[in-house]
Formats: C-alpha cells, sequence, structure tokens
C-alpha cells in the first residue's frame, strides 16, 4: 500500500516533510493513548498486529463472510471526505485511500480478512485459496471461485484476469505498482514495456496462462514467495476485457464486488448502489448491508469533525474514509463520552523517520551519536502529541507489518528527549568529537519550530549543525541525487503489503541505489543485501517475517535512520451507523462491514 | 459602442495570451518535475521518461506552450488522459479530467456565489451609506459607521463556521450551505447560498457603506448640486437624483477592482463552506501543484475579470454621459 | 435666532415697503477652528425691476448673504441672525417646504462656474424643465416646450436639438445662458447672479450681462449682481453695496458710489481697477494687505489694518469701535472720517492718479 497521504500520493513530489508529519495530521490525526489527557475512556492502543498476520486456508477463502452481529440489511451510508478518488482504475491504484472504496466494486486474486479481534488473514478473494507455487515461488497457480460474475452477469474467467495483468503494460498506466509486470517479462533487468506493450494491439503476454477458465498461472522470472501478497493489492484487481474504455475506465469501473458504480461526478460525488450479480457465498471478506452508498468530497477534515459532532440529519449516517479528527479538535473529542464511542482508532502501516545520508556521515558512531542525542520527544510535542502525530518509533518496520518485533537499540524510549552525555562518548570513540551536520528540511512554520529543537539537542551534543530549508513543493527533488549535499533529512513510508520485502528492500538494498529512488539513506551493506535475498526466498510467511525483523535490527545497527513515528488514525463517525471498522492494512475507516442501524 | 466594443474585446484577447504565456513560463519553470505524480511509489526512469512523453512535457517549453494554445481551439490528445476536445485547457494532473469541463462545471457555483453577494454588497452597502450620509453626524450614521467598521474587520473564514454553527446546527434556520442549481429549484439555490452570499459580503459591504457615506457627503457640496436646491427641488430628490448619480461614479469603479478581490474572497468562503467552485479548484490545484489546473483556472479567472471591466465601463457610459464609448 | 422687532418702519405687517429688505443679517458658521463671522449686521432693501450690485474681495460675505436669502446655508452648522423680508414674507423664519416652493420659482439663482453647477449626469433640457415641473406641475411635454422657448430666449441657436445636450457638450458661454434660462423659466420675481461672468471671457461676459438687462427689461425681475469687478457694476446695476468682512462698508446708487466714493475701502477698489480714461503708464495701485480673518475679526473698524488713515479720525477710534453705515438712508458709508476730510483725501488721491 501506498503511503498514507492523498496529498502525498497524488504528487509524490508534493509530500513534504512537513505536510505529513503536520498536515498530515490533518489526514493521519492521531490515535492511541493521549499523552496527559488523563481521565478519558481510553485504552491504550498497542503495536499489536506483529504475530496476527497469517496466511488463510482454502477454508478462510469460502463465503460468506461472517455475520456482523446485529447487522442489518438496507438504508443508505454516507461518506464525507476531503478529496475525490483519485483513480478507480485498478491497475492506476497504489493509494489506500482509493484501494479502500476500491472494495466495494473491485476484486482481486487475494485479499485480507479481519476477525473481530483484529487478526488480519491473507485470504483467496476471487481465488480458491491464496494460490499455489511449487519451486519456491517462480509459478504460482491460482484458481477462481464458482458464480463468480462482473455486473452485467457475465461470468469473470481466467482470461479477463490474464487481461487484467495485460493491460497493466499500457502507456497509459503508469501510477500503479509495477511488481507483478517487472517479474512477468523474460527479462527483469530490463524495463518490462520494452518487452511487451500491452494488449490494446492484439499481443497477448505468454507469461500468464489459463489453461481452462478457472485456471491463471503466473510464471515470474524469479522466486517470489509473497507473490500472493503482491496480487492481493488493488493495482492487481480484476478489469474486464469487454468493457475496458482505457483512459476512461479510471472515472468508471466495472464492477466485480458488492456494489457498482451510478455516478461519479469529479471531485463532488460518487454513487453507488447494490450490484445484484455478486453473489456473497463467493466473497469470505465483503459484506454489502446497505443498499445505497452516497460520497461526498470537498469537506475538510474540520468540517467533517464538525458535522460528526453535531450527527444532525444524514450525518448520522456517515462515515469518512479518510478524515482524521481535525488537530485542534481532538481533546474536545477525547472529553466527549458519547463521540468516543463512535469513534475508530489504530495504527497506520506509515512510518516516519529521518535519514541519515550514509555516503556522507561514514562514520557509524557519528550516526548512533545523532540517534541517541535526538529530541524525539520534544519533536513530538511540536507536532501536538502522540495522538496528532503517532507513537514513537525504534524500528524500521511498522507493528503493522508481519514479523515485526519490538525492540530499542538506543534507548529511545527510555531517554524520548536525547541523551547528549551517551552521544558525547559515541562521538569521542568516533575521533570527531564535533562534527558537522547538514540537516534538511521543509520550510514550513512547524518545521521551523522542529529544527530548533533538532539543533539545540545535537548541538548540546557537540554536534555543529547546519540547517538547510527546503522549498515544501520541491523537497523530494532536492533530496532524491544520490550526491545531495544533505546529511539529514526527513522521509516516509508504507510498506506495499505486510510483508518485509516492501518494508525493507526498496529503501535498504544497496544494489536498488540510483537518483530518487526511495534508498535515501544510501546504506549498502552487503551482509543486508545478502540477508534482503535470502528473505525473499523462504517461503513460509512466519519464517520470513523473522528474517525481516533480523535485518529490521541490523539496518538499526547500522544507525542508518532516526525513526520518528509508527502513525495513527483517529476518526469519527455517525451514531445511525454500525460496523464501522479501522482497516489495519489501508490505515483508516473500512466500508465493508457497515451497516445502518434500525 | 459595437467599434468600441470589438476593440476592448480584442485588447482583452491579447491581454488573455500574454497572461496565459507568462503563467505557463512561470508554471512550468517550477524546478520540479510533474510526471512524477504519474509514477507509481518506486519509480522506474524509463516510466518517467514515458509519462513525460504522454503529458507531452518532452518539447520545448515554447513547443508545449503552443500545442497548449492550438488545444484551445483544436483538441488535443493525451496517451495519459485520451482525448480532450476543443476547447481544451488541458487535463488536470490531480483528478484526470479535462480542466475545461471542471470548470464550467463548477463556474455556476462561483457565479452564483460572486453574483449573489454582488447584490448584497452593493443593496446593502450602498443602502447603508446613504441612510449614514442622509442623517450624517446623528445617531444612525453613528451606527451606520461604526457597524462597517466591525465589519471591515471581520474574516471569512472566522464569521463563517461561527453562523454555520448558529443558525445550521444550533437553531436549524437555514440549510447547510450547498449549491442546488437555479435551474432545479430556484429557491432552494437562494436558501442554500444565503449565509455563503451573507458572509462574503460582509467585509465588502462595509467598505461600500463607508465609501458610499463619503462620496455622498462629498457629491451633495458639489456645486451642481446646490444648483439642484436653488431650483427648489426636494432635499429627497437632490439626494437621490443629483448627489446619487455623481457618487455611482466612484464607487463602481472601486468595485470594478474589487471584483477581483471579490473572487478571493470566494476562494475562502467556498472552503469554508465546502462549495465546489472555481475557487475550491484553485486551491486544490495549488495544494497539488496540478499545473494543466492551475492554468485553466488563471485564465478563466483573469478573463472573468477582463470581461466584468469591460461590462463596468459600458456601465460607466450610462451613468456618466461625459464618459463617451469611442 | 433673533428677530429684531421693527418699530416705525416697515413693521410686521408690511405696507408697500421695499421688495426685498434685508435687516441686520448675521451669519456665523460654527467650523473646527472657532466660529467664522461671515455676515455681521447687514442691512439693504432692493426694489423690484431695479438691480444691486454686491461688490467686495473673495471672503466679505456676499455670496453667503445671498446662500442665507435662499436658504441654502448647511442648518447643521450655521446661525442666522435677523430678518429677510420678500413682500410680506419672511424667509429666515420659513419652513423648508415654504423655501422648496420659493426657490427657483420666485426667486432663482445663478451661479459663477456654470460646468460644475449644472448637473454632469441629465440633459440641458431636463434641468431646465424641472424646474418648470416642479414649480408649475407641467407635464414633461409641456416642460421640454418651454426649456426649448427658454434656451431660445436666452439666445442658444437650434433650442430643438440643444436641449437634449449634455453641458459637456455646450460652450462657458453658452452653459451661462443654459444656467440663466434655468433662473428664469418660472418667471421669478428675484434673480441673484453670483459672479455669473466670472468664468467667462470679456466678449461673452458682455454679451451675458446685456442679457441678464434686457430680461429685466421685459419682465421686470429684481437682480442682485454679486461681482468683484466694479465695472460690472457700472454697466448693469442701479445701487451698489460694497461689502467688506461680512459688513456694509458703502451703500448708494451707482452714480454716487463711483464717482463720489466715500469710504477707504472704496478708494482702494476703484483705484485697483483700470480705468479707459487714464494712461497706461500710471500703475494699478491694490488695496495692500490682506483681508482679515473673520474666525478672528479685528477690533474696532474691520478696515483699519489696512486703512491708510486710521490715525485721522482720533487716536483710538477707528482702532477700538465699529462704525456703522450713515446716513440711515441714501448715499451712505461706514466710515469715522468727516465728509470734508474724505473729500480731501479723495482729491488728492485723484489727482496723484491723473
Amino acid at each position: 500500500m501506498r503511503s498514507h497521504s492523498r496529498r502525498i500520493a497524488s504528487m509524490t513530489a508534493v509530500l513534504a516533510a512537513g505536510a505529513l508529519a503536520l498536515a498530515g495530521c490533518a489526514k493521519g490525526g492521531g490515535g492511541g493513548a493521549p499523552q496527559g489527557a488523563a481521565g478519558t475512556s481510553q485504552k491504550p492502543l498497542e503495536n499489536k498486529a506483529v504475530s496476527a498476520i497469517a496466511v488463510g486456508t482454502a477454508a478462510d477463502s469460502t463465503g460468506p463472510a461472517p455475520e456482523v452481529t446485529g447487522a442489518k440489511s438496507g438504508g443508505t451510508v454516507y461518506m464525507i471526505d476531503r478529496d475525490d478518488f483519485s483513480h478507480l482504475d485498478p491497475g492506476r491504484i497504489y493509494l489506500n485511500y482509493n484501494a479502500s472504496v476500491s472494495k466495494l466494486f473491485t476484486r482481486t486474486l487475494t485479499d485480507y480478512k479481519r476477525d473481530d479481534a483484529g487478526n488480519i488473514k491473507l485470504v483467496g478473494d476471487l481465488a480458491t485459496d491464496t494460490g499455489t507455487t511449487t519451486d519456491g515461488g517462480k509459478t504460482w497457480k491460482f484458481t477462481l471461485k464458482d458464480g463468480l460474475k462482473w455486473q452485467d452477469g457475465t461470468p469473470i474467467t481466467s482470461a479477463d484476469i490474464k487481461y487484467s495483468f495485460e493491460r497493466l503494460f499500457a502507456d497509459f498506466i503508469t501510477e500503479g505498482p509495477d511488481y507483478a509486470e517487472t517479474w512477468l517479462v523474460p527479462d527483469a533487468k530490463k524495463p518490462f514495456r520494452e518487452q511487451y506493450k500491452g494488449p490494446y494491439d492484439g499481443k497477448e503476454l505468454d507469461t500468464i496462462e489459463t489453461p481452462d477458465d478457472k485456471t491463471v498461472v503466473f510464471h515470474l522470472n524469479g522466486a517470489h514467495p509473497d507473490f500472493n501478497f503482491t496480487v492481493a493489492m488493488t493495482g492487481y484487481g480484476a478489469v474486464p476485457k469487454a468493457q475496458d474504455t482505457k483512459q476512461k475506465y479510471d472515472k468508471q469501473p466495472f464492477s466485480s464486488g458488492p456494489y457498482k458504480i451510478v455516478s461519479h461526478i469529479t471531485d463532488k460525488s460518487l454513487d453507488l448502489e447494490r450490484n445484484e450479480n455478486w453473489d456473497p457465498k463467493t466473497d469470505p471478506i465483503r459484506h454489502a448491508y446497505p443498499d445505497k452508498f452516497h460520497m461526498e468530497f470537498g469537506i475538510q477534515a474540520q468540517q467533517t469533525t464538525e458535522r460528526f459532532l453535531a450527527d444532525a440529519g444524514n450525518d448520522k449516517y456517515a462515515f469518512t474514509f479518510h478524515n482524521a479528527v481535525a488537530p485542534e479538535r481532538v481533546q474536545e473529542v477525547l472529553g466527549n463520552a458519547e463521540a468516543m464511542k463512535r469513534s475508530i482508532q489504530g495504527l497506520t502501516p506509515f512510518t516516519t523517520f529521518y535519514n541519515i545520508n550514509t555516503k556522507r556521515i561514514t562514520d557509524i558512531n557519528v550516526r548512533k551519536a545523532i540517534i541517541t542525542a535526538w529530541p524525539a520527544k520534544q519533536i513530538q510535542q511540536i507536532g501536538g502529541g502522540e495522538i496528532n502525530t503517532g507513537k514513537i518509533a525504534t524500528t524500521v518496520m511498522s507493528p503493522t507489518v508481519l514479523g515485526y518485533e519490538a525492540f530499542d537499540l538506543y534507548g529511545k524510549l527510555a531517554k524520548p528527549e536525547g541523551d547528549p552525555e551517551a552521544a558525547k562518548k559515541l562521538l569521542a570513540q568516533s575521533g570527531t568529537p564535533n562534527p558537522t551536520v547538514v540537516y534538511a528540511y521543509n520550510q514550513t512554520p512547524t518545521q521551523e519550530k522542529v529544527t530548533v529543537a533538532i539543533k539545540e539537542a545535537l548541538t548540546k551534543a557537540g554536534f555543529k549543525v547546519v540547517a538547510k530549508p527546503l522549498n515544501a513543493g520541491t523537497y523530494y527533488d532536492a533530496i532524491g541525487p544520490v550526491d545531495n549535499k544533505y546529511d539529514i533529512y526527513w522521509g516516509g513510508w508504507a510498506a506495499d503489503w505486510p510483508t518485509g520485502s516492501t518494508a525493507i528492500q526498496p529503501q535498504y538494498d544497496g544494489r536498488l541505489i540510483t537518483d530518487n529512488s526511495p534508498n535515501y539513506t544510501h546504506l549498502n551493506v552487503p551482509e543486508i543485501n545478502d540477508a534482503i535475498d535470502k528473505a525473499n526466498a523462504i517461503t513460509d510467511a512466519a519464517e520470513a517475517g523473522k528474517a525481516w525483523a533480523a535485518i529490521d535490527r541490523q539496518i538499526m545497527e547500522q544507525a542508518a535512520i532516526v525513526p520518528e513515528y509508527y502513525q495513527t488514525y483517529f476518526g469519527l463517525y455517525g451514531s445511525g451507523l454500525g460496523g464501522v471498522r479501522f482497516d489495519p492494512v489501508w490505515g483508516e475507516q473500512s466500508a465493508i462491514d457497515i451497516y445502518v442501524k434500525q | 459602442m459595437t467599434s468600441y466594443l470589438v476593440r476592448r474585446v480584442t485588447g482583452a484577447l491579447v491581454i488573455l495570451v500574454i497572461i496565459s504565456a507568462i503563467t505557463f513560463y512561470l508554471f512550468y519553470a517550477v524546478p520540479r518535475d510533474p510526471a512524477r505524480a504519474f509514477c507509481g511509489k518506486i519509480c522506474q526512469p524509463e516510466t518517467l521518461a514515458l509519462i513525460r512523453h504522454n503529458l507531452g512535457m518532452d518539447e520545448p517549453l515554447f513547443v508545449q506552450y503552443w500545442h497548449w494554445l492550438v488545444g484551445i481551439f483544436a483538441g488535443r490528445d493525451f496517451v495519459q488522459f485520451g482525448s480532450c476536445p476543443a476547447p481544451c485547457l488541458g487535463y488536470s494532473f490531480a483528478t484526470q479530467e479535462p480542466v475545461f469541463s471542471a470548470i464550467v462545471d463548477r463556474f455556476p457555483v462561483t457565479l452564483s456565489l460572486t453574483l449573489g453577494a454582488s447584490v448584497v454588497i452593493l443593496a446593502f452597502g450602498i443602502l447603508t451609506g446613504m441612510i449614514a450620509a442622509w442623517k450624517v453626524g446623528q445617531p444612525l450614521d453613528k451606527i451606520a459607521s461604526s457597524s462597517s467598521v466591525i465589519g471591515a474587520s471581520l474574516q471569512i473564514y472566522f464569521v463563517g463556521p461561527l453562523l454555520a454553527f448558529y443558525l445550521v446546527d444550533t437553531m436549524q434556520l437555514i440549510p447547510r450551505p450547498s449549491y442546488v442549481p437555479i435551474t432545479e429549484n430556484p429557491l432552494d439555490w437562494f436558501t442554500h447560498l444565503l449565509l455563503p452570499w451573507v458572509v462574503l459580503s460582509i467585509i465588502f459591504t462595509a467598505n461600500y457603506t463607508r465609501m458610499t457615506r463619503s462620496q455622498m457627503v462629498e457629491q451633495l457640496a458639489e456645486d451642481y448640486v446646490r444648483t439642484a436646491r436653488a431650483k427648489g427641488m426636494s432635499s429627497r430628490t437632490v439626494f437621490f437624483r443629483f448627489a446619487w448619480r455623481g457618487a455611482m461614479i466612484p464607487i463602481l469603479t472601486i468595485f470594478g477592482v474589487d471584483l477581483a478581490t471579490l473572487l478571493g474572497g470566494a476562494i475562502i468562503t467556498e472552503q469554508t463552506f465546502s462549495l465546489h467552485g472555481i475557487g475550491e479548484l484553485a486551491v486544490r490545484a495549488v495544494q497539488n501543484t496540478d499545473l494543466p489546473m492551475l492554468l485553466g483556472v488563471t485564465i478563466v479567472g483573469a478573463a472573468a475579470i477582463v470581461l466584468l471591466n469591460i461590462v463596468v465601463d459600458v456601465l460607466y457610459a450610462f451613468i456618466d454621459p461625459r464618459v463617451r464609448l469611442s | 435666532m433673533t428677530t429684531v422687532s421693527w418699530s416705525g418702519e416697515p413693521g410686521t405687517s408690511r405696507g408697500p415697503g421695499p421688495f426685498l429688505s434685508v435687516r441686520d443679517l448675521s451669519v456665523e458658521f460654527s467650523t473646527e477652528d472657532g466660529i467664522v463671522h461671515a455676515v455681521d449686521g447687514l442691512s439693504f432693501d432692493l426694489e423690484k425691476g431695479t438691480t444691486l450690485g454686491i461688490v467686495g474681495e473673495s471672503g466679505s460675505g456676499k455670496s453667503v448673504t445671498n446662500l442665507a436669502i435662499l436658504g441654502l446655508h448647511d442648518p447643521a452648522h450655521t446661525k442666522i441672525g435677523g430678518e429677510i423680508w420678500l413682500e410680506d414674507q419672511e424667509l429666515i423664519s420659513a419652513g423648508r417646504g415654504t423655501m422648496e416652493k420659493l426657490r427657483g420659482n420666485r426667486v432663482a439663482m445663478i451661479f459663477q462656474d456654470p460646468l460644475t453647477a449644472l448637473s454632469p449626469f441629465h440633459t440641458i433640457g431636463r434641468q431646465i424643465g424641472e424646474v418648470y415641473r416642479k414649480h408649475k406641475g407641467a407635464s414633461k411635454k409641456e416642460a421640454r416646450d418651454r426649456a426649448v422657448e427658454m434656451l431660445r430666449r436666452v439666445g442658444i441657436p437650434q433650442p430643438e436639438t440643444r436641449v437634449d445636450h449634455y453641458p459637456h457638450e455646450f460652450s462657458g458661454g453658452m452653459r451661462q445662458r443654459a444656467m440663466i434660462a434655468m433662473a428664469l423659466v418660472c418667471d421669478p420675481d428675484l434673480l441673484i447672479a453670483d459672479e455669473p461672468t466670472t468664468a467667462l471671457d470679456v466678449t461673452v461676459q458682455a454679451q451675458i450681462l446685456d442679457l441678464l438687462k434686457e430680461l429685466q427689461q421685459q419682465f421686470g425681475t429684481a437682480i442682485i449682481l454679486i461681482t468683484h469687478d466694479l465695472g460690472v457694476v457700472a454697466g448693469t446695476a442701479d445701487n451698489v453695496l460694497v461689502m467688506y468682512a461680512g459688513r456694509a462698508a458703502e451703500r448708494g446708487t451707482v452714480r454716487e458710489v463711483l464717482r463720489e466714493p466715500r469710504h477707504p475701502y472704496t478708494w482702494g477698489l476703484l483705484s485697483s481697477m483700470p480705468r479707459l480714461n487714464s494712461s497706461v503708464d500710471v500703475p494699478l495701485k491694490p488695496v495692500r494687505g490682506t483681508p482679515p480673518s473673520l474666525l478672528n475679526p479685528p477690533s474696532g473698524c474691520p478696515f483699519h489694518p489696512r486703512c491708510d488713515y486710521p490715525k485721522l479720525a482720533g487716536p483710538e477710534l477707528c482702532f477700538n469701535q465699529r462704525p456703522s453705515v450713515s446716513p440711515e438712508t441714501g448715499h451712505g458709508d461706514a466710515c469715522y472720517l468727516t465728509l470734508e476730510q474724505k473729500k480731501e483725501l479723495r482729491t488728492a488721491q485723484t489727482k496723484d492718479h491723473a
């Protein structure tokens, strides 16, 4: 899944350090136990997703989804949010926000099923199970369920699935993930569009076989044991050849899920109604209690917060996918017991951190000293406390990633305000007791304050800090080049699926370093590169999780980043709705269990 | 008159082309690559190059501008978005919809908001200003003058939510502001826009109260007004027929200038009340560095202001016979 | 507002008194700097069919006096005392409605600058016609016909087309003619002309003055002609009132005042005016000094700071006491010098000049 904020998503480069950590509050909001908000009816947020991600069985993949207690069919559910969905063509979807709504009308081979205890299981969605591989992940076979239909009643066949992958090679589909495309061409090292140009000129992709209407076989150019997680991405959702309107498909996709699009007015509204051709017996994940969804856009977080608090008229039956409680209203909401009953909290897959440019700061003790002296607590306070920012992080992987292990190598939880004395000792070992570091930051009022705190803390430990303000619009363009002239700069990441391969490899595989690649720390340690390859080859998901956690520890031992937050979500919904849940995979509210109270 | 209009419109078109060229160069010269917005999280260089080509951004800037200009009259095709029929202002980078249709779609909202607010501003501002001038120095004048000072110091984003909270949420006197097309239901159109009109007008109305008052006072001291009184015209006639005409000219001038500001105010008002107007488009375009949308909104905004100024100039001629449209 | 009762003379039930009688008029403006005594104890009379020229420098109170007759002063800041009788109607105490009916109808006024004094937003015809409609209850059509007739009468060529023109389309002289047409549209009994020719060039001046005279002969209108130009008075007026600092300095017939001026201020005015029969190389002698501040008028005779002979009437008199016009009727002036002294000084002066 992609970064949390739509702002980031719609324009990668606009994603500015501050925009996320702070403005991101507007989106991300807070969650978890509020600091100093004693006396509220809050349960502390646990980093619990860890062991709860698992690969389900064929039985888990069988529909219908277990009934939500007390749920009844009927009624209209309203959704109010700031932004319209930037893409609805599955091939162009990378963002959690677009993925959340797509779940109502786009189905994928596999998907995540959440139980009442909050455990996550990867299960077959269109497929009868999570796929099978007999050669360590090079060849994957999926079998489609019986009774699958498009919204016009025609059956969903293996040919449709093959076509859905083929069209991703078209020149206009550039926004989505490209893992499968890279793995499905003969040579993974060469650009995939040079090897196949998509189905629109009549050519097929030989690496996908459809021996019969129900079976799809993928022949990958390498072993990818978690390919079944890959195809759970909305980006690999099903698109019927007969209904492919190319660029226009983005505004009005054809439904394979429980709802179909009645009208979509860009930036204003999206109306969904029940898709009668969707059979609940084929679907282990989705419910379809409401008759209709009416979604409205252009409503700022401040306004959704006020409307949810007022809980009047149709707003009673409204939820929001993405809008969090506005930061300035958080304390008020926390103190409102009635509103807290209709609040949603949870840990999103998004993590933030400060990259340390290992190409410039080559001395590991200097890097360790930076982490040790770092004023994590001061920064969190400037950001408005845990509820508005997130939990202070100490690892690379988020607790939402399979295999996550909690550890704190530099005692940041014990001394979150920084330990200048310990840092001084580390600097003494480095031979440069007073190193100069260049800190580049996004020039926003809050980031200015954060910079002051960082400068103060590092100076106390003996650093000389040069602060370089960067323009918010071009932040990523400035830190993108491998030979950039900065030592420390903020960044954010979310895994594309909850395993270490996308949580760690894109950022810390030293062989992938190029300009503008996500490896902003420029960390290139052979042992880590090797370990990544080994972890990628492990077929058992739990075993792989352990391997990735070990790599996480290796990276933290290298002191390549100062982890900042595991981001949290805190949102509200109307009193007339039941079954509104937090989706830990996408980090926002989920629509699939919602019902109108009657 | 006709030749005057032809000349003015031609001049306006030239101005718009110049504005568009400058804006185009300014926007597209920013040191960042819009193509990255169309690229997945881990963006391969060849994908980036493909996107640039799809967007036509692999050509020199002046060629890009030429394509943009031609697209307005002839339409264009984009690999990334599909066809874009004339008048084509390109596709939004953020929402992937044609810029022109997005603007056309939202135009009635901003137009309703701005025109409605203009009516409120002019009607209320001029009325209270006239009352103040009529009763110069008396309590009514003082009330009108001081409330205008208060009004002028208020802010849309402060008054808006406050009034919405009391009038919409608490007392439920008026419906939540939204846009109902006037063709669909004129009454709903009116009631749903009432609050935005009032909020947008508050600061401006105050200005017009002050201006009208001082202009009236000034006009009342003019020789021709004295002549009118010397002719035995009643105070009412003098006030409303003679002085008013003179006072309206500077007010109209200022209003022509204020139209641009009013559009600015409409942006804030749209944000405050979640109205889907041009202003919202503009704000979103800035937030997303959505260049085609920014350019489109800028041009349409400039065109609107230029056009309205022509209208104001024509109105001039009707009020003041000394202005000749030739 | 004080009402001085007249004993003996006209009285409240006025018999065949003068057509217009101004008695002891005083006008005070309150300003931010203090009270301006614009007119102070002014009295004069005017008979039907005659012209009174009021002469004085700017700020001498001549315009203020006439605005007071029409009640055009700003009531919020002006205090008026004395009486103004128009036949048997007292104007200072008259109500707003009465004054509105009077203005433009029985009493009309012509202003100095016809460009600013005419409304730029309405056609000449409309501006003339609306007076007629207001006071005579005429229809639009009648008012328009009347406007054309009036324009013709004041000598504007092609009045049928000009009637629809705007003031800015007229020349200066034409505008003043239109202004006169507007003033005379209701056949007023009294016409107040406030510097009607100052803004015009000399040939046009003469035409306008002739026009006024002609119209007076035709309709027997009484005219008050306000001017700073004694030459204009000489050719047009029957009587003259010289004003200084809001007070009358000298009054009499044109002949009396111009031939045998008595007040030193009048002498000054006359000698500052070029004459056709004097040689060109004789320099003009303006009155020295500047007009007094009306906020804080000088003690005694208001003219004494500029007068060459303040000590001739005695060591203190001119400095401490305010002279009033004497004798009460006929040729009179407000000066403490004796008639003999004046005659002597005047003879000496004119000799110097000649």
